[in-house]
């Protein structure tokens, strides 16, 4: 049981890496000086 | 202090400094694909490995699919290394018959050997089977130093390259570096350690009968081979609990001075790396000066520091004064056979270049030493780094130097031949936030909840420090433990892995993506704007930039503990 959060654990967080890899991708493509605010 | 240690110490940064240029073309000959004198006897396994992979090496990739290779080879090896650890009691090379590692103490030594941290909650030898150390501890350590060296090439060739949509093959880099570089180094140092009396045998620990009649187990194993890469990859993770002040690990002043250039070489070396590749080497040397100095100042600081002596003891008239017959200086938790300057400098080498091995104990510095130890940690890898992490650390603060100058001087911000604009500072400070955030509010998570004062060997603003050190060490991917603190718990084995994976993976994402912006760039012409950064000028720029930002962040965390209980034990002696 232990193992099995253990290694769900793992695979979230590297979700979230390349979630944030994503992310990443996105705040380049965006156009320098434009307002980005709602 | 003695003219002596001082030597010992300058002899050291001379052989770095020697070592830094051919070691720098060298790899900058591996990293660019070109040919190499070991090419004829490591260029089979290449061509063989790229085709048992399905690899074609000429296919580069885009910074974002060199980051997604990249994690998922560090999932799947940080779940390879949890599996092995749990079932080392079913697997053979276990002479010991040691059980399977804990959930959780498994979970923690798995991310922490693929982040290349080597935190350590656990004692090698009453824990992990041969097998555990050979194919789980050493082939990580080997594998996270070539992954961070590709990190780092990767962010050169975003600065060298024009309008160019990809960075290079991680899977490429990663075999060059592995294998052009990092194993006939290690070849090399292991027969050198084992001449010098390092173990390398599979067999189980020795039982000797003792003068006095009793019976005593001498742990020993694949010490050498381990012990090579541990050094080189700036990895540190021991074989035995006592790491590098063990005799097994470090038998001589000799091996000590050659573990000390085995942590800094490639380090040191990628800086020179990245001023060829840039086309100016003294691009290179400017960063390799700020390095140094930075060195310079805490292996000094601490070095002084350890020799003056205990101020506390001197008021009780112990003599603290080096002598044929003592050291000197304040020898607790340091091995006679190195003494101050061999643990301080060893020290210092360890904290600022993200090893983390150690030939001291750490907690036994002297208050302020510890703050040295820490505020090397805490500039982020800049100071050497291991191998990658310090030179892509430095090329940020780079970018926020010349960012900053371009602010207040009115000059464009570019850095050799590269606009800084929004975006890269963007995931600039992006890489930067993560481990000022990781270490300080974990610290205070764990200063605050029951498990992680349950922790803590010592009250005051020492426990502080041994907290504060652990995330530090962790988020710094450095290893390093302060002592101290007892680790090996479900809520320290947890934030601690926690810690590792944002100060690694949180960082090198967006350097990479720095890295991809950078390369789909021109080149901008150097005009009479252009803010020269060969030149001292910025020498001096970004290394305040270093400091204040690391001061900055981290001075109030650091008068909560070194700071005070260097007041506390200057005011108790009055």
């Amino acid at each position: 049981m232990f193992d099995v959060i253990m290694l769900a654990l793992v695979v979230v967080c590297f979700v979230l890496a390349a979630a944030y890899a994503s992310l990443c991708d996105h705040l380049l493509a965006l156009p320098a000086g434009k307002d980005v605010s709602p | 202090m003695t003219v002596t240690d001082w030597l010992e110490i300058a002899l050291f940064a001379a052989i770095v400094g020697l070592l830094t240029r051919p070691l720098g073309g060298y790899l900058a000959r591996v990293y660019a694909g070109q040919r190499t004198l070991l090419q004829p006897l490591i260029g089979l396994v290449e061509t063989a490995l790229y085709r048992l992979a399905g690899i074609k090496p000429e296919t580069e990739q885009s910074w974002y699919g060199y980051a997604i290779s990249l994690l998922v080879f560090h999932a799947v090896g940080i779940i390879a290394l949890y599996g092995l650890l749990r079932l080392q009691s079913v697997l053979p090379l276990n002479p010991q018959d040691l059980t399977g590692v804990a959930p959780d103490l498994a979970l923690n030594t798995a991310v922490s050997f693929v982040t290349n941290t080597s935190w350590q909650s656990y004692g090698g030898e009453t824990t992990l089977s041969y097998a555990s150390q050979m194919a789980g501890i050493t082939v990580q350590s080997f594998l996270s130093a070539a992954s961070g060296m590709a990190v780092a090439i990767a962010l050169i060739r975003g600065f060298a390259r024009r309008r160019s949509a990809t960075i290079g093959n991680f899977w490429v880099d990663l075999t060059r570096g592995t294998l052009y570089l990092l194993l006939p180094i290690c070849v090399v140092a292991a027969l050198f350690l084992l001449a010098n009396g390092v173990p390398q045998t599979l067999a189980s620990s020795a039982e000797v009968t003792t003068l006095d009649g009793g019976l005593q187990v001498i742990a020993r194993g694949p010490v050498a081979t381990q012990e090579a890469i541990k050094l080189l990859s700036g990895d540190g993770g021991g074989f035995f609990n006592a790491n590098s002040a063990h005799p097994f690990e470090n038998p001589t002043p000799l091996a000590n001075l050659a573990e000390l250039v085995l942590i800094f070489a490639l380090g040191a070396a990628l800086t020179n790396c990245f001023g060829r590749m840039v086309g100016s080497e003294r691009q290179g040397w400017i960063l390799l000066c700020v390095m140094a100095i930075l060195f310079g100042l805490g292996v000094g600081g601490l070095y002084a520091a350890e020799s003056g002596g205990n101020p506390a003891l001197a008021t009780l008239n112990v003599d603290q004064i080096t002598s044929s017959q003592q050291p000197g200086g304040n020898m607790e938790g340091k091995e006679v056979r190195f003494g101050i300057a061999g643990s301080a400098l060893f020290a210092d080498v360890s904290t600022a270049s993200s090893d983390g091995a150690v030939n001291s104990m750490h907690d036994s510095f002297l208050p302020l030493s510890g703050g040295i130890l820490l505020a090397n940690m805490m500039v982020d890898e800049v100071i050497v780094g291991a191998p990658g992490s310090g030179l892509y650390g430095m090329l940020l603060f780079c970018i926020v130097a010349v960012f900053l100058a371009g602010l207040m001087i009115g000059r464009t911000p570019e850095y050799v031949g590269k606009k800084i604009g929004s975006s890269e500072v963007k995931m600039t400070i992006l890489a930067l936030i993560c481990i000022p955030a990781a270490t300080l509010g974990l610290t205070a998570i764990a200063c605050v909840v029951e498990p992680g004062l349950a922790g803590l060997g010592n009250a005051g603003p020492h426990g502080y420090s041994e907290i504060l050190y652990a995330y530090t060490s962790a988020a710094a991917t450095n290893g390093s433990a302060f002592a101290g603190l007892s680790t090996n718990s479900p809520f320290y084995n947890l934030t601690l892995a926690l810690a590792m994976f944002i100060g690694r993976f949180l960082v090198i994402v967006p350097v990479l993506a720095v890295a991809g912006s950078l390369a789909a760039q021109r080149v901008i012409p150097r005009t009479t704007g252009s803010l020269p950064t060969d030149r001292a000028l910025f020498l001096g720029f970004l290394l305040g930039v270093i400091v204040i930002v690391g001061g900055l962040t981290y001075l109030p965390a650091l008068a909560l503990g070194p700071i005070i209980e260097n007041l506390q034990m200057l005011g108790g002696m009055h």
